[in-house]
C-alpha cells in the first residue's frame, strides 16, 4: 500500500473551529452507520452480527481492517502532523496505520511486518517516522513517506517499550527490554548512544521530557531525568503491592511533567507525584476494574489494569482493564467520571489523539488467563470514541 | 593442569558442599562465569528453565523443578540470594503438597529434606510430612528425621523414628536398617564412654588437672558435649554435623538410660498433630517481602509513605534507628518468625503476625495456589481474575506478555524443527 499525501488543513484557528466541526461530524457519522438508536448505533447491522453481541456495547466507531491477533499498543499522530493517523501494533507481527477522517471514517493506509509480535510503538515528534518494538528483539524505524522500515535497535531479549525523546540538544529513541537494559539510540548509528542497566526486566515505561519513568518486574520503579543526557534520577519504592503493568506520566498546569499513574495487575492505580509538597496527602491509590463493589456476599473479581492514558488537554485519565471496561477518572477531584459497559473481551490498549477529541481503545485477549482461554478465531477490534465531553474534569469542591 | 584447577582452589571456603558431591567441571565453569561477570548465559539458562516451568504440559512437572534446582546448585556454588535456591525449594515443595502421586517419590522427598535444612524448626516440618504422608515410604525421610533428633541429643526419639520407618516398610529397607544399627552402635559407645568417664572421674578427682596431649578432649561442666566420631560408616549425620550451618546442641549424654528395644514405646514428646493443613514457616525472611493481598488485612498502624518512623510500643526500652528510606515497619506483612524477632520488634504486631506461623503460611499458600483469598472468617472476599500460578510459578515472576511470548517462541521453534525435517 502506498502511503498517500494527506490533505492539508488550514492551521489557523484550527483547534477552535475544528473541534466544533468534529463533534457535529461525529453525530452525522453515527447516523450514517445505521438505525436511529441515538448516538452511534455501531456497526452491528453492517457486519451482520446479532443484536445480543456485546463486542461493542458502547456503540463506538469500529476501525476497519483491524489486526488479526491481539492488539498490544495504539498511538495517534502528534500535533505537528495535520489530520489524525492511528498506529496499532499486534501479536500478528504487524503494525498498521489508519487515517481517521473528520467524518469518522477510518481508512487503512499502510502496514509493516516484524518477525515477532509487536509490543510497543511510538511516533517521532514531527510525525514522519514511526518506531516499532517487537519480540524479535529488534526495533524498526518506519518512514511513512517512503513506507520503508529499517532496523535501528537491537537487544538480547524482546523489546517491551519504545519512546521518542526530543531534547533541546539531542533526539533519540529509548527502548526498554526484558534483558534488563534501557538503551538510547541515535537513529543514524547501529550502536546505542547509551545503555543503562536496570534491576529487572522492563514492564512498562513513559516519557515526557525531561522525565522518564520505567516500571520493572518485581515491582521496581525508576525515574530518569533526560536533560543533557539520560541518567537515573531516583529509584522509588513501589506504591503498589502487585505486579506493575502500565504507567503514564501526567503534567501540571504549566505542562511540566510532575508525576505518574501506575497500574497494577490487581485492579489498582497509584497516583504518585515526584516532589509533592505533602507526599502523604498528595499521593494516593484507587481501586478500579473490579466487580461487585458493594455486594459482600459474592467475592469481588479483580482484573488487571492494562493501560493508562492521560487526556492531553483536560489532564483527566482513562484506564482500560482485563474486565473489558474502560473508565475515566479525575485525579485532582479524586472521582470517577465514567465507566463503560462491559465488552466481551479484555481491553488491551488505549490512547487519545493529540487534541483529546478521540479516544481509541482495543478489544482483544490480553493473555490474562493463559493459553487455555485464547481463541484465535475471535475477532479483535479497535474502537474510537468522542472524548471531548466525557473527560472534562469535575469542578473541585 | 596447574592453571586448570586454580579457580576453585581460591574460593574453596565459599563453596557449599553438596551431599552428592560437585562435578569439578561444572564447578570450574560456574566460578569462572561468576568471575567474569558474564550473566547473560546464566540468565538465558535461568529464563529457559522459568519458561519451561510455565509451559510444561507433560505428566511429570516435578522433573522440571528437580532439574532447575540441580542446575541452580551446581551453578551457584556459594548459594546465597542470587541463586534463589531457597525460594525455588520452597515453591517446589509447596507446589506438590497436595499431589498424591509425588508423595513418596524419591526426588520429591529429597527436595523436602533439603528444604527442611533451611527451616527454623525442622521437627515441625518432619511431623507435618508424616501427617501428610509425604515420604513415609521412603527410608531417607526417616533417616533424616532420626538424624535431626540425634543432633539434639534425643536418642530415644531417634530410635523410635527408625522403628516407625521399619514398621511402615520404608524402602530401601536395608539402608534403613543399617542406619538404625549405626545409631544404636553410637548410642552404646556413648554410654560406654560416659560410664568409663564417670569411673575415671571418681579415681582422678584428687589429681591435679593435667592436660594430656593428643587424646580425646573432655568437656568441662555438667553438660558433656561429645561429638560422635564414627566416620567409618559414612553416615549422613557426621558430615552434616560438622557443617557450619547447624551448630550442635547440648547433649544429655551423662546419664543415659539404656533403652530397651522391646520396652521403648512410641512416646511422642509432643502430641501428634492430626490435621496440618499447611507446612510450617521456612525461615526468618526479614529481607524479603512478598506482595500479598492487603484488602482482608486490617493493620492497626498504617503510616503513609513519607513518614519515616512509627512510634514503637512501650515494650522496648530503646528505639532502634530507622532510616528515612526504610519501609515503615508496621506495613510489611512479611513472614517473620515471631520467635526470632521478639527482641527487635518495634511495632505492634499486625494482624498477620498475630497469627501463628502455621496460619500465616496457610494464608499465603492459598493465595499462591488458588485464585481465591480467604479472610480470617473463612469468607472469600476477592478473586483475582488472572492466572496467578502461571505468573508466579518459578523463582521470579512473569507478566502476561512474557507468558505469551514464550509460547510464541516455542511454537516458532517447533515449526523450525519441522521445517528442517522436510
Amino acid at each position: 500500500m502506498v502511503f498517500a499525501e494527506c490533505s492539508r488543513n488550514p492551521t489557523n484557528g484550527r483547534r477552535g473551529c475544528n473541534q466544533l466541526v468534529l463533534i457535529s461530524c461525529w453525530r452525522t457519522v453515527m447516523s450514517l452507520f445505521g438505525t436511529s438508536a441515538g448516538f452511534g448505533s455501531g456497526t452491528t447491522g453492517v457486519f451482520g452480527s446479532n443484536a445480543a453481541d456485546t463486542h461493542n456495547p458502547m456503540k463506538d466507531v469500529e476501525v476497519t481492517s483491524p489486526p488479526d491477533d491481539s492488539i498490544s499498543c495504539l498511538s495517534f499522530s502528534p500535533p505537528t502532523m495535520p489530520g489524525n493517523f492511528l498506529i496499532g501494533g499486534s501479536w500478528a507481527n504487524d503494525v498498521r496505520c489508519w487515517e481517521v477522517q473528520d467524518n469518522g471514517q477510518t481508512v487503512p493506509k499502510a502496514q509493516q511486518m516484524h518477525t515477532g509480535p509487536v509490543l510497543d510503538i511510538c511516533w517521532s515528534d514531527d510525525g514522519s517516522k514511526v518506531f516499532t518494538a517487537s519480540c524479535d528483539k529488534t526495533a524498526k524505524m518506519w518512514d511513512l513517506n517512503s513506507n520503508q522500515a529499517i532496523q535501528m535497535a537491537q537487544h538480547d531479549a524482546p523489546i517491551r517499550t519504545i519512546h521518542w525523546i526530543k531534547a533541546p540538544n539531542y533526539n533519540c529513541v529509548m527502548t526498554g527490554s526484558w534483558d534488563k537494559t534501557l538503551k538510547f539510540w541515535d537513529t543514524r548509528s547501529a550502536n546505542p548512544m547509551m545503555s543503562l542497566q536496570m534491576p529487572e526486566r522492563c514492564y512498562c515505561a513513559d516519557v515526557v521530557y525531561p522525565m522518564a519513568v520505567v516500571a520493572t518486574a518485581e515491582r521496581g520503579l525508576i525515574v530518569y531525568q533526560l536533560e543533557n543526557q539520560p541518567s537515573e534520577f531516583r529509584r522509588l519504592e513501589s506504591p503498589l503491592k502487585h505486579q506493575h503493568r502500565c504507567v503514564a506520566i501526567f503534567k501540571d498546569k504549566q505542562s511540566k511533567p510532575t508525576g505518574f499513574a501506575l497500574g497494577s495487575i490487581e485492579g489498582r492505580v497509584a497516583i504518585h507525584y515526584i516532589n509533592p509538597p505533602n507526599p502523604a496527602k498528595d499521593n494516593f491509590t484507587f481501586k478500579c476494574h473490579r466487580s461487585n463493589g458493594t455486594n459482600t456476599t459474592t467475592p469481588q473479581d479483580i482484573f488487571a489494569v492494562n493501560a493508562i492514558s492521560f487526556h492531553p488537554v483536560h489532564g483527566t485519565l482513562a484506564t482500560v482493564g482485563s474486565d473489558g471496561r474502560f473508565s475515566f477518572w479525575d485525579k485532582d477531584a479524586r472521582t470517577k467520571l465514567k465507566t463503560s459497559e462491559q465488552l466481551d473481551q479484555p481491553i488491551t490498549a488505549c490512547c487519545f489523539n493529540h487534541n483529546g477529541n478521540i479516544f481509541a481503545y482495543s478489544s482483544s485477549y490480553d493473555w490474562s488467563k493463559g493459553h487455555e482461554y485464547y481463541n484465535p478465531q475471535k475477532k479483535n477490534y479497535i474502537f474510537l470514541r468522542n472524548a471531548a465531553e466525557e473527560l472534562k474534569p469535575r469542578n473541585k469542591k | 593442569m596447574e592453571e586448570y584447577d586454580a579457580e576453585w582452589e581460591y574460593s574453596k571456603e565459599n563453596i557449599q558442599p553438596l551431599r552428592q558431591g560437585r562435578s569439578a567441571s561444572a564447578l570450574q565453569q560456574a566460578l569462572t562465569q561468576q568471575q567474569e561477570g558474564s550473566h547473560t548465559t546464566l540468565n538465558l539458562k535461568k529464563q529457559s528453565f522459568e519458561s519451561e516451568l510455565r509451559l510444561y504440559n507433560g505428566d511429570d512437572p516435578l522433573d522440571v523443578w528437580v532439574r532447575y534446582i540441580k542446575w541452580t546448585k551446581q551453578t551457584y556454588p556459594q548459594g546465597g540470594k542470587e541463586s534463589n535456591l531457597s525460594v525455588l525449594l520452597e515453591r517446589a515443595v509447596m507446589r506438590f503438597t497436595a499431589d498424591e502421586k509425588y508423595q513418596n517419590d524419591v526426588r520429591y522427598v529429597e527436595l523436602w529434606i533439603e528444604f527442611v535444612e533451611s527451616c527454623s524448626d525442622p521437627m515441625d516440618v518432619f511431623r507435618y510430612m508424616q501427617a501428610q504422608g509425604i515420604g513415609t515410604m521412603q527410608a531417607i525421610f526417616y533417616i533424616a528425621w532420626a538424624e535431626e533428633y540425634e543432633k539434639r541429643g534425643n536418642m530415644k526419639m531417634a530410635n523410635s523414628v527408625f522403628q516407625d520407618g521399619i514398621k511402615c516398610g520404608a524402602e530401601p529397607s536395608e539402608r534403613l536398617h543399617s542406619f538404625h544399627r549405626a545409631l544404636q552402635a553410637r548410642v552404646c559407645r556413648q554410654m560406654m564412654s560416659s560410664i568409663a568417664d564417670h569411673q575415671k572421674g571418681e579415681e582422678k578427682e584428687l589429681d591435679e588437672p593435667q592436660r594430656s596431649s593428643l587424646t580425646e578432649l573432655k568437656a568441662k561442666g555438667k553438660k558433656k558435649n561429645t561429638i560422635p566420631f564414627n566416620r567409618a560408616n559414612a553416615s549422613l549425620g557426621y558430615a552434616r554435623g560438622l557443617q557450619f550451618k547447624q551448630p550442635l546442641g547440648p547433649k544429655q549424654n551423662s546419664r543415659l538410660m539404656v533403652f530397651d528395644d522391646n520396652k521403648a514405646e512410641n512416646e511422642p514428646q509432643e502430641p501428634k498433630f492430626e490435621v496440618w493443613t499447611a507446612p510450617p514457616t521456612a525461615r526468618a525472611k526479614e529481607n524479603e517481602e512478598k506482595p500479598v493481598k492487603w484488602s482482608n488485612v486490617k493493620l492497626p498502624l498504617r503510616p503513609r509513605p513519607g513518614l519515616s518512623v512509627v512510634a514503637p510500643p512501650s515494650r522496648s526500652s530503646f528505639q532502634p534507628f530507622v532510616e528515612e528510606d526504610d519501609q515503615p515497619p508496621a506495613v510489611t506483612p512479611c513472614k517473620i518468625n515471631p520467635a526470632v524477632n521478639s527482641v527487635l520488634s518495634t511495632r505492634k504486631p499486625s494482624r498477620l503476625e498475630a497469627l501463628t506461623p502455621m496460619k500465616k503460611l496457610q494464608e499465603s499458600q492459598t493465595m499462591l495456589m488458588q485464585l481465591q483469598t480467604v479472610a480470617e472468617d473463612g469468607k472469600s472476599r476477592e478473586q483475582s481474575m488472572y492466572c496467578r500460578e502461571l505468573l508466579y510459578s518459578g523463582a521470579s515472576e512473569f507478566c502476561f506478555e512474557e507468558l505469551r511470548a514464550e509460547r510464541y517462541r516455542q511454537k516458532l521453534d517447533l515449526e523450525k524443527r519441522r521445517g528442517q525435517e522436510h
